[in-house]
C-alpha cells in the first residue's frame, strides 16, 4: 500500500525546491515545477520508483488546481479596457484562437496522422495565449498601463475564452445532461455575483473563510455537473471568474488568501504532475514533430493576428510585438493537454510533445519580442518621473 | 561640473559606498541626486498573473524600504535624494534611465556577480560603463 505521507513529502519537497529556484533565478515557479516534475518523473521511471507517479489524490489536487487557476484567470478581466477597444480586441482575440486551433488540428490529423480527437486536443492546446506570460513582460516594461498593453491583455482574454469554450464543448455529450449543465450554469452565473457580494459583506474576513468555501463550493458543484455532461470543469470556472471579476478588484484580502491556498497546496501538484508525465524518450523520438507543431502555432498566430493589427492601424513594430505576445502559451495549453491525457484522447507521447511545444511557446516568442520588437513607448522610466 | 547624478542603488555594501560618494559629489557640485532601484528577478514566463502581481508587490515593498533608508541618510547629510523604482534588467534599465533623465554622471558600486560568472558575463558596473551615455563612476 502506498505510504501517503512519504509521497506527499516528496512532492512538497519538490515544490519547495521549485519556489527557491524560482526566486533565485527569476523564472516563474510554474515553469520550474514542470521542469523538476519532468526530471523526477523520468528518473522515477528509469529507476522503477512510483514516488512521482500521479495517483488518485494527486490527480484530484491537480484537477482542482486547474479549476482554481482558470477561475483566477477569468477574474482578471478589466471590463473597461475591453469595452474601450471592443472591435480590435474581439477581432485579434478570436483569430488568435481560431487559426491556430484549426491549423494545429489539421496538421496533427492530416500530416501527423493523429486521431480526430487527439488532433482536436492539439488544436486546443496550441490555440492558447498566455495572459500571464504577456502580463509579466508588460509589467517589466510598464506596457501594461498603456492602451496597447490593455488591448493585448483583453485580446488574450478572448483567446483564452475560445480555448475554454472549445475544451468544454467539443468533447461534451450533446444530451439532456448538457442541457441541464447549460441551464444550471446560466442561472448560477446570473445570480452568483449578487450572492458572492452578500457572502463577502455578511460573512467575509472570518478565520473560518466562509467566502472562500463558498467560491470552492460553486467551482466544485459546477465542475461536477460539467464532467457529468462530459464537458470540462474549467469552462464554468472561467465564466464564474468573469462574472465576479469586479468584486475581486475591491477585495485584496480575499485575493491574497485565495492565492496562498492556490500556490501553497494546489498549483504545485498541477504543474509538477504536468512535468512528470512528459516522457523524455518520447520527446527525443519526435523532435521533428515537435518543431513542426511549434512552427504551426507560430505561423497560424502570425496569419491570424498580424493582419488584424495592421487593419486596426497599429504601427509595424507594435504589430510584430502584439503578434509574438499572442503566440505565447503556458497554463491553458498545459491544462488542455492534461485534459486530453486524463480522458484518453491523447497518449503520453502526444502529451509530451504538446506540453513541450506549449512551454517553448512561452519562452521563444517572448524573448524575440523583447529583444527585437519592444514598442517604443515601453522600456521607459518615465520622463515626468525623471523631472524633464 | 555635474548637474544631475544617478545612483544605481540596491542596498548592497557597494551601493551604500556609492551613496556616500554621491552625497559628497552632490554637495560639491550643487547637483541633483537621484537613486534608481532596479527590481530584477521578477518571474519571467509566468503561469499566473497572480504570481507576477504578488512578486511585484513584494519587490515594491523591499526596494521601497531600501530607498527610504537611503533618503533618510542623504537628508541627514543635507541632500535631497529623489528616488525611482523600475523592474527590468539592471544594466539596461540604468542606461535607459541615464539617457531619458539626461544625467551627466552615473554612480555604481563595484559589487555584483561572482568572479566566475563575472568573467563570462561581466558585472552590471562593467556593462553600464560600456554603454552609458554619460560619465560613469564605479565606486570601490
Amino acid at each position: 500500500m502506498e505510504q501517503v505521507w512519504y509521497t506527499a513529502a516528496a512532492w512538497m519537497g519538490l515544490a519547495l525546491l521549485a519556489s527557491l529556484i524560482s526566486i533565485r533565478i527569476g523564472i516563474s515557479v510554474a515553469l520550474v515545477e514542470i521542469f523538476l516534475g519532468l526530471v523526477a518523473g523520468n528518473l522515477g521511471t528509469y529507476f522503477g520508483s512510483a514516488l512521482f507517479q500521479p495517483n488518485a489524490w494527486i490527480n484530484f489536487l491537480a484537477g482542482f488546481a486547474s479549476v482554481v487557476l482558470t477561475f483566477l484567470a477569468g477574474a482578471e478581466i478589466e471590463p473597461e479596457a475591453f469595452r474601450r477597444q471592443l472591435k480590435p480586441t474581439l477581432a485579434i482575440g478570436i483569430l488568435s484562437f481560431l487559426l491556430p486551433f484549426l491549423g494545429a488540428w489539421a496538421y496533427a490529423h492530416w500530416v501527423s496522422g493523429w486521431t480526430w480527437q487527439a488532433s482536436q486536443i492539439a488544436g486546443i492546446a496550441l490555440s492558447t495565449t498566455s495572459m500571464a506570460v504577456v502580463y509579466a513582460v508588460m509589467v517589466e516594461t510598464g506596457l501594461n498601463e498603456t492602451e496597447l498593453g490593455k488591448l493585448i491583455l483583453a485580446a488574450c482574454f478572448i483567446t483564452d475564452l475560445g480555448t475554454v469554450l472549445a475544451l468544454g464543448l467539443i468533447f461534451a455529450n450533446y444530451d439532456y445532461w448538457l442541457l441541464i449543465f447549460t441551464l444550471v450554469t446560466g442561472v448560477v452565473l446570473w445570480r452568483v455575483p449578487a450572492a458572492t457580494r452578500w457572502m463577502l459583506a455578511r460573512w467575509g474576513g472570518r478565520v473560518s473563510e466562509p467566502e472562500i468555501k463558498f467560491i470552492f463550493l460553486i467551482l466544485c458543484a459546477l465542475g461536477g455537473l460539467a464532467v457529468t455532461a462530459r464537458s470540462e470543469a474549467v469552462l464554468p470556472a472561467y465564466l464564474f471568474g468573469m462574472v465576479v471579476a469586479g468584486l475581486f478588484v475591491h477585495n485584496k484580502v480575499l485575493i491574497f488568501r485565495m492565492r496562498s491556498i492556490t500556490f501553497a497546496l494546489l498549483t504545485p501538484f498541477f504543474f509538477i504532475k504536468a512535468g512528470t508525465l512528459i516522457s523524455l524518450p518520447a520527446l527525443l523520438a519526435s523532435l521533428g514533430l515537435l518543431v513542426a507543431l511549434f512552427g504551426v502555432k507560430m505561423i497560424t498566430k502570425l496569419i491570424g493576428v498580424w493582419p488584424m493589427c495592421r487593419i486596426f492601424k497599429m504601427p509595424l513594430r507594435e504589430s510584430n510585438y502584439t503578434t509574438l505576445m499572442m503566440a505565447t502559451g503556458l497554463t491553458f495549453g498545459s491544462i488542455s493537454a492534461l485534459f486530453g491525457y486524463n480522458y484518453g484522447y491523447i497518449n503520453q507521447d502526444q502529451y509530451s510533445i504538446l506540453v513541450t511545444v506549449v512551454i517553448a511557446s512561452a519562452v521563444i516568442p517572448t524573448i524575440i519580442a523583447q529583444v527585437f520588437f519592444q514598442p517604443r513607448e515601453a522600456g521607459s522610466v518615465g520622463e515626468a518621473e525623471l523631472g524633464n | 561640473m555635474f548637474r544631475k547624478i544617478l545612483l544605481a542603488y540596491d542596498g548592497s555594501e557597494g551601493a551604500n559606498r556609492a551613496l556616500e560618494v554621491g552625497i559628497g559629489l552632490a554637495k560639491i557640485h550643487g547637483a541633483e541626486l537621484w537613486a534608481l532601484a532596479v527590481q530584477e528577478n521578477l518571474p519571467r514566463f509566468s503561469g499566473t498573473i497572480d504570481e507576477v502581481q504578488e512578486e511585484k508587490q513584494f519587490a515594491n515593498e523591499q526596494y521601497g524600504k531600501l530607498l527610504e533608508a537611503a533618503k533618510v541618510k542623504a537628508k541627514e547629510a543635507g541632500i535631497e535624494l529623489k528616488t525611482l523604482m523600475q523592474p527590468g534588467h539592471p544594466a539596461q534599465t540604468i542606461i535607459t534611465a541615464a539617457k531619458e533623465g539626461k544625467f551627466d554622471l552615473v554612480l555604481v558600486g563595484h559589487t555584483g556577480l561572482s568572479g566566475v560568472w563575472a568573467a563570462f558575463l561581466g558585472t552590471t558596473a562593467e556593462k553600464v560603463s560600456r554603454h552609458a551615455p554619460c560619465s560613469v563612476l564605479i565606486v570601490r
